[in-house]
């Protein structure tokens, strides 16, 4: 019984962690057939149009609308509820519990490490920084890492506080 | 910072101090001026030397709050990564450090010097190496501008005629009381987070610097959606979220610098296989 009712919220809650992102569309933006800025018009999300975020690809999220479905600019969309979310963190911390019962990690609840107070009753931790210095890197190091990532380097000058409503427009 | 009255102060003592010296020759104010002016220099800035020594203060408090995850794998991973990212910064010759830090909170952290930590509870709502290298890019932002060096000066220890940063390169480290006020001083800086500004900075520069390592410039604001579409309420966002702007601030912010203008240098590197297998354990 007890088994039973720990697989079914193991079950609805890993169908929440794949739920797909809330968002909504900050301005009147287009959306695409494919994510480039000069792919086909799908359609048009208006300003504060509700979406699913269906899957992302760089600057692009594949949405679903009322409007239709489509691909859109990541910084035309922010996340999360329009108003205060709240009524969920009951489901959360079960899903909490869930995740750490089925991973077989023991989360001592309240010992999260990092918290307001245990930051402002941390002892410095000598040994801890000694190990750190072992896993260090070295520039040649980083250069056979970004070779196997397939990283080349860039010349690019840094971005001005704010390009203001010029950054907007024209999306 | 010595006021302007200190040099004033100065300046008399010195003349009142040596009326002789004073009648052989010329008296020059300017010069008694410049010579103070050295002295507040030699208080307000720090060599990299000592930027490292206060550094490693830093980050040993936040080890002390938390250690690092015991996978040597993963904070290996990290540094490669990290250092890839940090070469591409002003600051390529820092002794950089990454490191995991074993919390399930969401955060990440940069000190004096260039640590930089990342949470587990952080790493584990990452998509992508490019996230990742988002978030370590922002840090980075941090210690070139030296954002926390400035913030612990700029603290309360300072208001009360204090300046623990200086006492404590001048006692090494040997004195416990002063060692103690540093202490305090990062902890103040920790808990109370840096100007909003300095956060809008690093978001700014952290965009950059990732895709100057070869990374999808929109690592870091996924990671920003990923923050807001959580519930705000949620105890693992506690301290980050009372020591940032909002990440919706941050993401209109970010919006309004990019434009489009990085949109060439996505999407970038496609990442190490390693990203899964640290992370996720595939």
């Amino acid at each position: 019984m007890k088994g039973r009712l720990l697989a079914l919220l193991i079950g609805c809650t890993a169908g929440l962690a794949a739920a797909q992102e809330a968002g909504y569309a900050v301005r009147q933006t287009e959306l695409k057939r494919e994510p480039f800025a000069d792919a086909a018009a799908a359609g048009s999300l208006p300003e504060r149009a509700a979406v699913k975020i269906v899957s992302r690809q760089a600057g692009w999220l594949r949405v679903e609308s009322a409007a239709g479905a489509g691909w859109v600019r990541m910084l035309s969309i922010r996340t999360g509820a329009t108003e205060g979310a709240g009524g969920d963190s009951g489901i959360k911390q079960l899903f909490n519990v869930a995740r750490s019962g089925s991973s077989g990690t023991v989360v001592a609840t309240g010992v999260r490490g990092l918290d307001r107070e245990q930051i402002a009753n941390a002892q410095p931790n000598a040994a801890e920084l000694s190990r750190l210095a072992q896993f260090a890197a070295s520039p040649a190091d980083a250069e056979r890492f970004a070779k196997d990532a397939g990283a080349a380097a860039q010349a690019i000058d840094y971005l001005p506080a704010s390009q203001g409503a010029q950054g907007a427009a024209g999306r | 910072m010595i006021p302007r009255a200190a040099l004033a102060v100065l300046a008399l003592s010195l003349a009142a101090a040596s009326p002789v010296a004073l009648a052989q020759f010329p008296f020059n104010l300017n010069r008694l001026i410049d010579t103070a002016r050295d002295l507040t220099k030699a208080t307000t800035e720090t060599s990299d030397a000592q930027e490292l020594e206060i550094g490693r203060e830093y980050a040993a408090v936040l080890l002390g709050a938390a250690p690092l995850v015991a996978d040597p794998a993963l904070q290996r991973y990290v540094n490669a990564l990290g250092r890839w990212v940090a070469q591409h910064s002003e600051r390529p010759e820092l002794a950089w450090q990454f490191g995991v830090l074993d919390s399930d909170n969401l955060n990440a952290f940069a000190t004096p010097g260039g640590f930089v930590f990342v949470t587990r509870g952080l790493l584990a709502k990452l998509r992508s190496e490019a996230e990742l290298a988002g978030v370590l890019a922002h840090e980075i932002g941090h210690v070139v501008k030296k954002h926390h060096l400035n913030a612990i000066r700029k603290g309360a220890g300072m208001q009360a005629g204090m300046n623990v940063v200086g006492d404590y390169l001048a006692q090494r480290g040997r004195n416990p009381e002063v060692t103690s006020r540093l202490v305090s001083g990062m902890k103040e800086v920790m808990l109370r987070g840096l100007d909003k500004d300095d956060e809008f900075e690093a978001d700014r520069m952290g965009v950059v610097i990732a895709a100057r390592s070869g990374y999808d410039p929109y690592g870091l604001p996924a990671v920003l959606q990923t923050l807001s579409a959580m519930n705000p309420q949620d105890s693992g966002l506690a301290l980050l979220f009372a020591t940032h702007p909002a990440p919706a601030d941050r993401l209109d912010a970010l919006d309004a610098a990019m434009g489009t203008r990085l949109d060439r240098f996505a999407p970038g590197a496609r990442g190490s296989a390693e990203f899964l297998r640290v992370t996720r354990g595939k």
